[in-house]
């Protein structure tokens, strides 16, 4: 399954620098194969969420909300919650992603992102315990709903929308539900929803994904737009905290040997290691700015703009 | 200078910093015009007794005049108008710009120059590769993709401007032409001057350096501007060799040269963050800095060094004001 990204125009002399600079371990902004774009992580962006973060990976900005409503679990899986993933491509990002432009784009992302957090069918190996999102089972559980929005694409998505995810999980607060215990099988319990207290989502073994993008004979972690259109195949891979692969795509017109997919795997297990706690301490700088911009309640951007003479 | 919303993200002391450095530029620029300066709805001060012409960005409302935009109000005879300064390229006849070759039309190119339309560049405009001055043929027309394809960066100059404000452009020197072996860079058309050169040769890294008034920047390894003549004969050499190399690999540039292209490439990735003026005083300004403080090629694109090149900049023209 392949989607056709936006095709970046690249006349051949480019093409031939672009390859000779990952031949050489030197891409066109001077970062090394398996080095990532410098990383800004902001939370708490959308105040009527549950949960939110804002993640932009150098030109690549994405936004992930989380929104919890009270639901019935299904009559298959009673004891637990449900999470839902949803991705949109804004055509603020690309042109082409206007009207049906974007979907396919957003249908695969978001398959992508459902497998890496939620595992199998059975639930096996899923980064969101969704046993902690039941409240009454078979009754009363949490519907999550969790919303990524594409700003500005230049490359690596999947990295950037998995980030903004496990951000705005950590940045989501459940509150306490009361649930009235004496109720009759057919009806509705009644639900009390706490304003005051709150429960922070645990998110330790939510998994980072790993995009490894094969170029020429090398693999590069982290490409930009440029780097995505000269690529023969791609394979996502999804780790967590103790070093399990949670989920694994593949895109991308060309074959790969299968040995190739095993190097691939160990390379991107040896990235997540950094990645996993540069990311996390991201986040919890980002919330704990949070936390100090609502105690003093300060204005957040200011665009400052002066005239003087041009020189 | 312009300030605009940086879009990094800084520490509290990087933006005390950044924000001193700021500062320090606005008061060196010279407040001759600001009076000139506007912003929406200011009123423009004219001599209602004058008969006077309102030009672009200007409404008259319940007798006064207003500006529509942001800008600078400029005065041409009895033409008052206001001028943005974000403006979109705005090409002048012998303006070297920096394209890229869309189509392949009947008898010509388009190229796009950042600009509201595209460029057109016909194959007469354009030297023939055997170097002879003849008149161009159906088979030179066939073969048009020998000297141009789709997606090829080309180097030319702004030769008029078409009533419909088209640009016609021509390649006719040995300088320009088609660019490989370096990367492309997309900067505000706001940010080139015009000067007198706009080919920089870097001798001390071997790099070519391309500033395109249309906003385009080339940075490359540098290519031997070749005389026409010799080129018949190279010419043949070159189809010898290129039929036998055809499969294998070109030979790649040397490591020492990359590293200085991405240098620049990165300075001035930098300085468009900044929205400085984009010059080569201030590419090899910003390029010496980082070299002198041992900033890692990627680390330059990080919060810091931007911080570090507005306060080198401050400097900079303080030290000019001076003399």
């Amino acid at each position: 399954m392949s989607v056709c990204v936006v095709m970046v125009a690249c006349s051949v002399g480019e093409q031939h620098f672009l390859k000779g600079g990952i031949a050489q371990e030197l891409r066109t902004d001077g970062r090394k194969r398996l080095t990532y774009r410098h990383t800004y992580v902001k939370t708490g962006v959308i105040p009527q969420a549950n949960g939110s973060a804002r993640v932009r990976i150098g030109g690549t900005d994405v936004i992930a909300s989380v929104k919890a409503e009270i639901g019935r679990p299904s009559s298959l899986q009673p004891d637990k919650g449900k999470v839902a993933v949803f991705i949109d491509c804004s055509p603020t990002a690309e042109p082409t992603f206007g009207g049906r432009g974007g979907e396919e784009l957003s249908s695969d992302l978001a398959l992508a992102l459902q497998t890496c957090l939620l595992g199998g069918k059975s639930g096996a190996g899923a980064g969101i315990n969704l046993s902690s999102l039941l409240i009454k089972e078979g009754r009363v559980c949490w519907d999550l709903y969790i919303d990524g929005l594409v700003i500005s694409s230049d490359g690596n998505l999947l990295d950037a929308l998995s980030a903004a995810i496990k951000a705005a999980l950590t940045n989501t607060a459940l509150p306490k539900v009361q649930v009235s215990a004496e109720v009759a099988d057919d009806e509705q319990p009644e639900i009390d929803i706490s304003d005051e207290e709150y429960q922070q989502f645990d998110t330790s073994s939510v998994p980072v994904v790993v995009t490894l993008t094969k170029v020429g004979e090398h693999y590069i972690v982290d490409a930009t737009e440029e780097e995505e259109s000269q690529m023969s195949s791609a394979v996502s891979i999804s780790v967590n905290r103790t070093g399990h692969i949670c989920g694994l795509t593949k895109r991308g017109g060309f074959g790969l040997d299968p040995s190739v997919i095993l190097d691939m795997i160990s390379v991107a297990k040896h990235v997540s290691e950094s990645l996993m706690n540069k990311l996390d301490s991201k986040i919890s700088a980002a919330e704990a700015c949070e936390d100090d911009g609502k105690e003093h309640n300060k204005l957040h951007e200011r665009i400052v703009i002066s005239f003087g003479r041009r020189d | 200078m312009m300030m605009r919303k940086i879009q990094l993200p800084f520490t509290q002391t990087q933006k005390v910093r950044y924000e001193r450095a700021i500062e320090r530029l606005q008061s060196l620029s010279s407040t001759v015009n600001s009076d000139a300066s506007v912003i929406v709805t200011d009123t423009i001060p004219v001599n209602h007794e004058d008969a006077f012409l309102k030009g672009h960005g200007t409404s008259e409302v319940d007798g006064e005049l207003l500006a529509t935009v942001c800008g600078v109000v400029e005065r041409v005879d009895k033409l008052v108008y206001v001028r943005t300064l974000r403006a979109r390229y705005k090409p002048e006849v012998g303006d070297i710009v920096v394209g890229r070759v869309i189509e392949v039309a009947q008898k010509r190119w388009r190229v796009e120059l950042n600009f509201t339309q595209d460029g057109v560049l016909m194959l007469s405009s354009m030297n023939m590769p055997d170097g002879s001055q003849r008149r161009r043929t159906s088979v030179d027309e066939l073969n048009m993709r020998n000297i141009f394809v789709e997606h090829d960066v080309v180097c030319a100059e702004v030769r008029s401007i078409q009533h419909d404000g088209s640009l016609q452009l021509h390649a006719r020197s040995q300088k320009y032409g088609k660019l490989e072996k370096g990367q492309l860079l997309k900067v505000d058309p706001y940010l080139v001057k015009r000067s007198k050169h706009h080919f920089h040769y870097i001798e001390s890294l071997g790099i070519d350096l391309i500033i395109g008034c249309n906003g385009f920047i080339w940075v490359g390894e540098h290519v031997e501007v070749r005389d026409p003549v010799m080129m018949i004969d190279d010419q043949k050499d070159a189809e010898m060799i290129s039929s036998s190399s055809s499969t294998k690999e070109q030979s790649h540039t040397p490591l020492e040269t990359r590293q200085n292209i991405c240098r620049i490439g990165n300075a001035i990735r930098v300085l468009s963050n900044l929205g400085f003026t984009v010059t080569v005083e201030v590419i090899t300004e910003t390029l010496n800095l980082s070299n002198s403080k041992n900033i890692d090629i990627h680390n330059m694109l990080g919060s810091e060094f931007h911080v570090v090149v507005a306060e080198n900049e401050a400097e900079r023209r303080r030290e000019k004001r001076k003399k």
